[in-house]
């Protein structure tokens, strides 16, 4: 008897193996070899046509004297540090009007969620022309206001280094659809009865929010926190675009992924390359590690007996 | 159950490797050359013509040619390709990566067959053929030679702003005079422009054009050096950066946002009165704008600098490493690049300038307009980009350096030495690797 179960366990098992294969063998092959590879590739001097030459620790030696490595984190984290929060704080704002009861909700709430199914591209290079210095949208809407309100002349964006960041952190509040989908189905979770217990008690509308409707939430805000910020370390696309490539004016919108996608693609420098590549890798392990930790108090989890 | 998952996984297997199955070399007994080529958009059509005309005059060989647009997603597919050990059996280069191609292992050698050829560097105009010659061997041929620049001035424009449209400026201090005349401003923002010049082509090219109409050099092959702080390279820049001062360089890049290409160019809508034009811009100004009056002339320059400036870009093709059917792919590269009716129906069909002096093509177009200034600039050409093996760090340092300067984060002088050392920095990395291997390959 144990031996017939356990032949048809171990028949299962072939079978559940077999069927599970190809993701298996796809994750081994196309994750865990390439990640491996490129921690060996990152300790030599490779071109892909010809062999790799170990060099040891020489590329991130290198590093270190590199201007552009620099600029290009300083840039990253320019970006992460004002975008990744302003663009949780947007989202949930919008969550929060979106999750009013009021006539055309679905509509609204469309209307909010569209741009961010737009790919990327296309949305820059749509938003190269809002940001047109003299003929796009953005500036038509501001010269008026700001020679109403004698301030000069609207920023060149993308013409001026001062203003190409600030920009493409604009253009990334356009597609933070997403996250307020999250939010706005966390939303639905928050307890109705404390929230009116709250208001016969004469809780204002700010201190409903703050007291209960945030520490309810708090697991999706650190979650589109850590995803945000592992998108505006990998930022690449828009930069790209809109740039063509360069990272201009004056290296303001050279972002890391940008500058490492130079190194591989333009210069074939591929252990340089793979060795930037795993600094960003340990870059966000350490950025997502600290905001966990200095999270965890503020990180309320219904039904862990914590709270 | 078992039996058909069996059949399942045969199936997967059969259709992956039919999937990998090497594509045949040879049809019907006729040898397969594969040719990547870059002639999109209006050119495709001429390449087409320019392919047929080799398949009349070459029956034995089977000629599949594939458009990829060498831009860096297109290069990682022709690099595995490479890596991979079945690249196509021709490729097109731009001039200035072709050292480094070669010293990445991408090509192969051409030295052996131009000998039994009899080709020779003084077949070339004398850039297209340095060029494509590289550590001791040749590694491509010249397609098209592109002298870069003319310079270009709208008569209209000239007109408007009371200048004689039939006297260009020839010095920089003319130049000066005439970009002031020909720049309107409306309000605070420009309308329309004299001249940019940083942006000939990119900040690069810009600054390879007037450093070496300035006099000066980039790049000392004996020492091997990048050289971009020449004494008259920052005499260039500094001029350059004269007119981001003068008029605003965010003012002007607000300016750029709305230029476009075909009809929308700046040059046809007016909004730039001179500026530097290779000489395929002569056919798209022709396509878009027939009625437009203009003249080319050669690059000013200042008193001291060189007389007639002018460098050579424009395509290559070369043979990959590994490559099949070398007899076949090697006559389709001669036939383009070296023949008389080959570089005669490149000429005729694309509109581009054969590298081959005595290409029959040039006889064609004696007195014909514009084309025949651009041929004297040609002729009269001393320069080719650096031919290094970083020289796309090169040129993202020197566009750098100008945006710096023009920007005005930094010195003309400070943001070329910068220049030169982060460049530098590379091409020891390279030699000293190259040492180490025991010379390139």
């Amino acid at each position: 008897m144990a031996t017939r179960v356990s032949k048809t366990a171990r028949r299962q098992l072939r079978l559940g193996l077999l069927f599970c294969a190809p993701v298996i063998l796809g994750l081994l092959i196309f994750m865990a070899y390439p990640i491996t590879a490129s921690l060996y590739y990152s300790c030599t001097r490779y071109s892909v046509m010809k062999p790799p030459v170990w060099v040891g620790l020489s590329n991130y030696q290198q590093l270190r004297h590199d201007e552009l490595f620099w600029k290009s984190l300083a840039n990253t984290a320019y970006y992460a540090v004002i975008a990744v929060p302003l663009g949780v704080a947007v989202a949930l704002g919008l969550a929060m009007l979106l999750n009013l009861k009021v006539r055309g909700q679905a509509l609204y709430r469309t209307f909010f969620f569209v741009p961010s199914i737009v790919p990327l591209v296309a949305s820059s290079v749509l938003w190269i022309w809002l940001f047109n210095p003299q003929n796009g949208a953005m500036n038509a809407l501001l010269r008026p206001i700001l020679a109403h309100l004698g301030l000069g002349e609207p920023p060149g964006w993308f013409a001026d280094p001062a203003w190409a960041k600030p920009a493409i952190i604009l253009w990334s509040l356009w597609g933070v659809g997403g996250s307020m989908v999250i939010f706005l189905a966390a939303l639905q979770d928050v307890p109705k009865e404390l929230q009116e217990a709250a208001e016969v008690d004469g809780a204002r509308a700010w201190h409903r929010i703050r007291h209960i409707t945030i520490p309810f939430i708090s697991p999706q805000i650190l979650f589109v926190l850590i995803m945000g910020l592992i998108g505006a370390f990998q930022f690449f696309t828009p930069a790209y675009v809109m740039t063509q490539g360069t990272g201009g004016p004056v290296d303001s919108t050279l972002f890391y992924s940008l500058y490492l996608f130079n190194v591989a693609f333009a210069d074939f420098k591929m252990g340089y390359a793979c060795a930037l590549a795993w600094i960003l890798f340990l870059l966000i392990l350490l950025a997502t590690a600290f905001i966990f930790k200095s999270s965890a108090r503020h990180v309320y989890y219904a039904g862990d007996g914590k709270g | 159950m078992l039996y058909r998952v069996r059949i399942a996984v045969f199936i997967a297997i059969a259709l992956t490797l039919s999937g990998c199955a090497r594509q045949a070399t040879e049809v019907n007994g006729r040898k397969v050359i594969r040719v990547w080529h870059v002639w999109g958009g209006t050119m495709q059509d001429g390449f087409k013509r320019i392919c047929d005309a080799f398949r009349a005059s070459h029956p034995d060989i089977e000629l599949q040619s594939v458009f990829a647009s060498n831009d860096l997603a297109t290069n990682q597919k022709f690099f595995t390709a490479v890596a991979a050990g079945r690249p196509p059996e021709v490729i097109f280069v731009d001039g200035p990566q072709v050292a480094p191609w070669a010293e990445w292992g991408a090509l192969q050698p051409l030295t052996d067959l131009c000998d039994q050829a009899g080709i020779k560097a003084d077949d070339y105009f004398a850039p297209c053929w340095r060029q494509n010659y590289y550590q001791g061997n040749v590694w491509a041929l010249t397609f098209c030679a592109d002298p870069n620049f003319g310079f270009v001035w709208s008569k209209k424009a000239f007109r408007e702003a009371g200048l004689d449209p039939e006297k260009p400026p020839t010095t920089i201090d003319e130049l000066d005079r005439d970009a002031d005349a020909l720049t309107k401003r409306e309000g605070n923002e420009l309308v329309q422009i004299g001249l940019i010049p940083w942006s000939q082509y990119g900040a690069a090219n810009s600054i390879f054009t007037w450093g070496w109409a300035f006099g000066g050099d980039f790049f000392d092959y004996e020492h091997n050096r990048v050289t971009p702080d020449d004494e008259r390279v920052v005499k260039a820049l500094e001029w350059m950066t004269s007119y981001a001062k003068k008029y605003d360089v965010t003012k002007i890049a607000g300016l750029e946002r709305g230029f476009g290409a075909a009809e929308q160019n700046p040059f046809i809508t007016g909004k730039v009165a001179m500026m530097c034009l290779h000489i395929g811009g002569i056919a798209d100004l022709a396509r878009y704008a027939p009625n437009l009056d203009y003249g080319v002339t050669y690059i000013p320059s200042p008193p001291g600098g060189e007389q007639h400036s002018s460098w050579v870009g424009g395509w290559c093709m070369a043979l990959p490493k590994g490559a099949a059917n070398r007899k076949e792919a090697w006559e389709f590269v001669r036939w383009l690049c070296a023949s008389p009716e080959g570089t005669a129906a490149v000429g005729r069909e694309s509109g581009l300038f054969p590298g081959l002096k005595a290409s029959p093509y040039f006889a064609t177009i004696q007195g014909k307009k514009h084309y025949s200034k651009f041929l004297s600039i040609l002729q009269e050409c001393r320069h080719q980009r650096p031919v290094m093996p970083v020289q796309a760090r090169y040129m993202r340092e020197l566009a750098r350096a100008v945006d710096a300067a023009v920007y005005g984060k930094a010195t003309p002088r400070e943001a070329l030495a910068k220049a030169r050392e982060a460049t530098q920095r590379e091409l020891d990395i390279v030699v000293k690797g190259r040492q180490q291997e025991g010379g390139a390959q």
